[in-house]
C-alpha cells in the first residue's frame, strides 16, 4: 500500500506540518514595513514564536491546540505500550530487550486466551501507530490559507486523483491522434488484459487517501477506472492501473497429486478411501498390470447389475488404462450402487498418479474426481417421507 | 460604432477617457514606482504618505485587468449566445441585446464592462492575498476550472456541492477553517437547472461572489454578475483564463502593507 500512496500527488507542503510555520512565515520574506515590530527596542530581535503567533489565523491556532493534544495523546499510549511490552516479557519470563511483536502477539493469546471469532474483537496489544488512524498534516499555513487546490472539496486527494484521470484519459487521446494522423492504422496496440484481477475495495482506497468516501463516489471512481481502462492505448498507463487492482485467488485450486508408491516386487501402486452415502472402498490400483479387478475378494460379478459394472469401468475406459492396471477393492456399508460409487471414485483418484496433467483435467471435468454428497433426506415429521405429503383433504 | 472602437484598440473606461485624468495617472504610477522597495528610503517616509501615495483603492483600474481582453475575444468565445426565447429570466432583460431565430443574444458592451468591474474586484482581493474559490458544477468543465485555480494559486470546487461547506464548515473540515474571500461562479446553476447553492450560502455567509449568469439565471444575489454564456467550454476557457491572469495580476505587486 505504500507504493499506493505515491501515486496520490500530494504537494510536499501538506506533510510539513506544524513545523512549517517556523520556517516560512511571509512577513519576514518582503521588504515590509513592519520592521518596528519585529525589532525590540534594545536592538534585539524579538522572539520568533512571539511575533509570528500574534499574525497567526484563528483556523491554524485551533489546528495547533488539536494536534497538540493529539501528539501527547499518541506519546503517552507509546510510553504505556514500550513499558506494558517489558512487563510483558517479565511475566513470561523473557528477555525485555529481546521481546518481539510477535512474542507480544503470543504472550497476549496464552494470558487471555479467546474464544471470540473475528479476530479484531479478540484482546490485542499492538504499537499505537497500528491502532490508532494516521492524521492528516496540517492543511493550511500561519494565515490559515489551505496548501492543496482542492481543499474546499473536503475531499481533495479523492478528487485529485480524479483530475489526474480526467488528464491522462486526454494524454492518451492526443496519443491516439497522433498515431492516426502518422497513417498508423494497421497497427493494433497490445490489449490491457485485466483478467484474474479485481478493483481494490472501497476500504483499500479509503486507507490510501486517508479520507472517507460515501458508496456513490467509490462507485463513480470504479466507473471512471474502468472506462480508463477501456481506452484502446490504456496499455500505456498499465502500471498505474494495476496499483489498483488486486489478484483474484485461483478458483481453482491446484491440487496435489501424491506420487506413485512401489510394492515389494517393484510394481508401482495408489491407494485411496473412497465413499459414496454410507459405504466406504478401500481402492488399490497396481500399474503393470493385465487388467485383473478383484472387489472382496471376487470377480466384477461381486456386481450382478449391468450398471454397477460400467460405473466401474468408465473411469478405467476414460483414461485409456483399461487393460494396463489391476483393481483391489474391499467396499462395505449401503447397497450395490453406492458401493460401485464409491468404487469408482477410488479408481479415479488412484488413476490420477498414473496419468498426465491433461486427462486429468478431462476427468475433472467429467466429474470423476467430485465427490458425490447426495445423501438420504431425512423424513419429516407430519409428512409420510422426505417430501412425500399426507393425502390432501379439502375439507 | 463601440465595437469599432474596441477592434482598434484596447477599450477603454468611461473615467480614463479624459486625457487630464490619464496624465495624472500617469504621474501617479511614477511616484508610486519611485517609493518602492528601498528599506532605506522607506524608513524615511512617513507611514501615512506612503499610504496616500500607493493606496490601489485610489485607482480605477490598478493593476490593468482592461488590457486583458477585448470585446472581439468575448465574440470569438461565443459569450454572446444567449438560450431560447422561452427561458428568459426577466433579471437578465436588461443585458440582453435581442434575439435572433429565437436565440437570445447578450449586449457585449455591458457584458464588457461588468467583466472588467469584475475582474478588477479579484484583482484587489488577491493584492491582499484572499482566498478565492471558483465553483463550477458542469462536470464538463471540472478540468478547465480545476486547472485554472491551480495556475492561479488559488482554489477549485467544481464537483457535487456539500450543503455544509460554508454554512456548517466546522463540522465538515473538522475544525475552524478560513472560509474564501471570493467565490466565482462560472456557471450560477447546478446540472438540475436550479440556482447552486454556493450562490445562497455565500450571500449568507458575507462572502462577496462574482458569478457568470446566462440568460435562464439569476442574478440577484451575485455582488458581480457578468451577464454571458456558461455553457460553452470555449466560453469557459475564457472566463478561466481571464480570471487567473486578473489573479496573478494582483499577486504580482507586492503589497507595502501586510494584512
Amino acid at each position: 500500500m505504500a507504493v499506493l500512496r505515491e501515486l496520490v500527488v500530494f504537494p510536499s507542503k501538506c506533510f510539513r506540518g506544524v513545523r512549517s510555520y517556523f520556517f516560512s512565515a511571509p512577513l519576514f520574506q518582503n521588504g515590509s514595513l513592519k520592521l518596528n515590530e519585529s525589532v525590540s527596542k534594545d536592538g534585539h530581535a524579538l522572539d520568533f514564536e512571539q511575533s509570528d503567533t500574534k499574525k497567526m489565523s484563528k483556523a491554524m491556532k485551533s489546528y495547533m491546540e488539536r494536534a497538540k493534544i493529539h501528539d501527547n495523546f499518541i506519546k503517552q499510549q507509546l510510553h504505556e505500550y514500550n513499558i506494558g511490552k517489558r512487563h510483558l516479557a517479565n511475566m513470561m519470563g523473557k528477555d525485555p530487550e529481546f521481546f518481539t511483536q510477535t512474542d507480544v502477539d503470543e504472550a497476549i493469546r496464552y494470558l487471555f486466551p479467546s474464544g471470540l471469532f473475528d479476530p479484531r474483537a479478540r484482546p490485542m496489544m499492538k504499537h499505537p501507530d497500528e491502532i490508532y488512524p494516521k492524521r492528516k498534516a496540517a492543511e493550511f499555513d500561519v494565515n490559515g490559507r489551505p496548501y492543496h487546490s482542492l481543499f474546499y472539496t473536503s475531499k481533495p486527494n479523492y478528487y485529485t486523483l480524479m483530475h489526474d484521470l480526467a488528464v491522462k484519459f486526454k494524454q492518451l487521446d492526443r496519443h491516439e491522434d497522433k498515431i492516426i494522423s502518422r497513417g498508423i492504422q494497421n497497427q493494433k496496440p497490445t490489449e490491457l488484459f485485466l483478467f484474474g484481477s479485481e478493483w481494490i475495495p472501497k476500504q483499500k482506497i479509503e486507507n490510501v487517501l486517508l479520507e472517507s468516501l460515501t458508496d456513490a463516489q467509490y462507485v463513480n471512481l470504479i466507473k471512471t477506472f474502468e472506462r480508463f481502462s477501456q481506452h484502446p492505448y490504456s496499455v500505456i498507463e498499465k502500471d498505474f492501473i494495476m496499483q489498483f487492482r488486486r489478484q483474484l485467488a485461483a478458483q481453482v485450486e491446484i491440487q496435489q497429486v501424491p506420487e506413485l508408491m512401489r510394492d515389494e516386487s517393484g510394481r508401482p501402486y495408489m491407494t485411496y478411501n473412497a465413499r459414496r452415502k454410507t459405504s466406504n472402498a478401500t481402492v488399490k490400483v497396481i500399474g503393470q498390470g493385465t487388467g485383473v479387478i478383484s472387489i472382496n475378494e471376487t470377480d466384477i460379478h461381486f456386481f450382478q447389475r449391468e450398471q454397477d459394472k460400467k460405473q466401474i469401468i468408465f473411469p478405467l475406459q476414460f483414461s485409456d488404462m483399461l487393460g494396463k492396471v489391476d483393481v483391489v477393492a474391499t467396499v462395505d456399508g449401503c447397497g450395490t450402487s453406492a458401493q460401485s460409487g464409491a468404487i469408482r471414485l477410488g479408481i479415479s483418484m488412484c488413476l490420477r498418479s498414473f496419468v498426465n496433467a491433461e486427462t486429468i483435467e478431462r476427468m475433472r471435468l467429467a466429474g470423476l474426481l467430485s465427490f458425490d454428497p447426495r445423501t438420504r433426506e431425512r423424513k419429516k415429521p407430519g409428512q409420510a417421507g422426505a417430501r412425500k405429503k399426507f393425502t390432501w383433504k379439502k375439507r | 460604432m463601440e465595437y469599432e472602437a474596441a477592434v482598434k484598440g484596447p477599450l477603454k473606461l468611461k473615467g480614463t477617457a479624459n486625457k487630464d485624468i490619464q496624465k495624472k495617472l500617469k504621474k501617479k504610477n511614477k511616484e508610486k514606482n519611485a517609493a518602492s522597495l528601498k528599506v532605506d528610503q522607506l524608513a524615511d517616509i512617513k507611514e501615512s504618505e506612503l499610504k496616500e501615495i500607493s493606496d490601489p483603492l485610489k485607482f480605477p483600474d490598478y493593476f490593468g485587468v482592461r488590457k486583458l481582453f477585448r470585446i472581439k475575444d468575448l465574440f470569438d468565445a461565443r459569450i454572446h449566445y444567449g438560450h431560447k426565447d422561452g427561458t428568459l429570466d426577466p433579471n437578465m432583460k436588461p443585458y440582453i441585446f435581442g434575439s435572433r431565430l429565437g436565440h437570445l443574444i447578450f449586449d457585449l458592451d455591458k457584458t464588457a464592462e461588468m467583466l472588467q468591474d469584475a475582474l478588477n474586484f479579484t484583482a484587489h482581493i488577491a493584492y491582499r492575498g484572499g482566498i478565492i474559490l471558483f465553483v463550477s458544477h458542469c462536470p464538463q468543465h471540472t478540468l478547465t476550472v480545476e486547472n485554472a485555480a491551480k495556475q492561479a494559486g488559488e482554489y477549485a470546487h467544481a464537483r457535487e456541492w456539500d450543503f455544509h461547506i460554508f454554512t456548517n464548515s466546522e463540522k465538515v473540515y473538522n475544525g475552524v477553517t478560513r472560509l474564501p474571500d471570493l467565490v466565482i461562479l462560472l456557471s450560477t446553476l447546478n446540472p438540475q437547472m436550479q440556482e447552486h447553492t454556493a450562490v445562497k450560502d455565500a450571500a449568507k455567509m458575507c462572502i462577496p461572489t462574482i458569478g457568470i449568469v446566462d440568460s435562464n439565471s439569476n442574478p440577484n444575489l451575485i455582488t458581480y454578475p457578468i451577464p454571458g454564456n456558461d455553457d460553452s467550454p470555449a466560453a469557459v476557457q475564457l472566463y478561466c483564463n481571464l480570471f487567473r491572469d486578473a489573479i496573478l495580476l494582483g499577486k504580482s505587486k507586492k503589497p507595502v502593507e501586510v494584512y
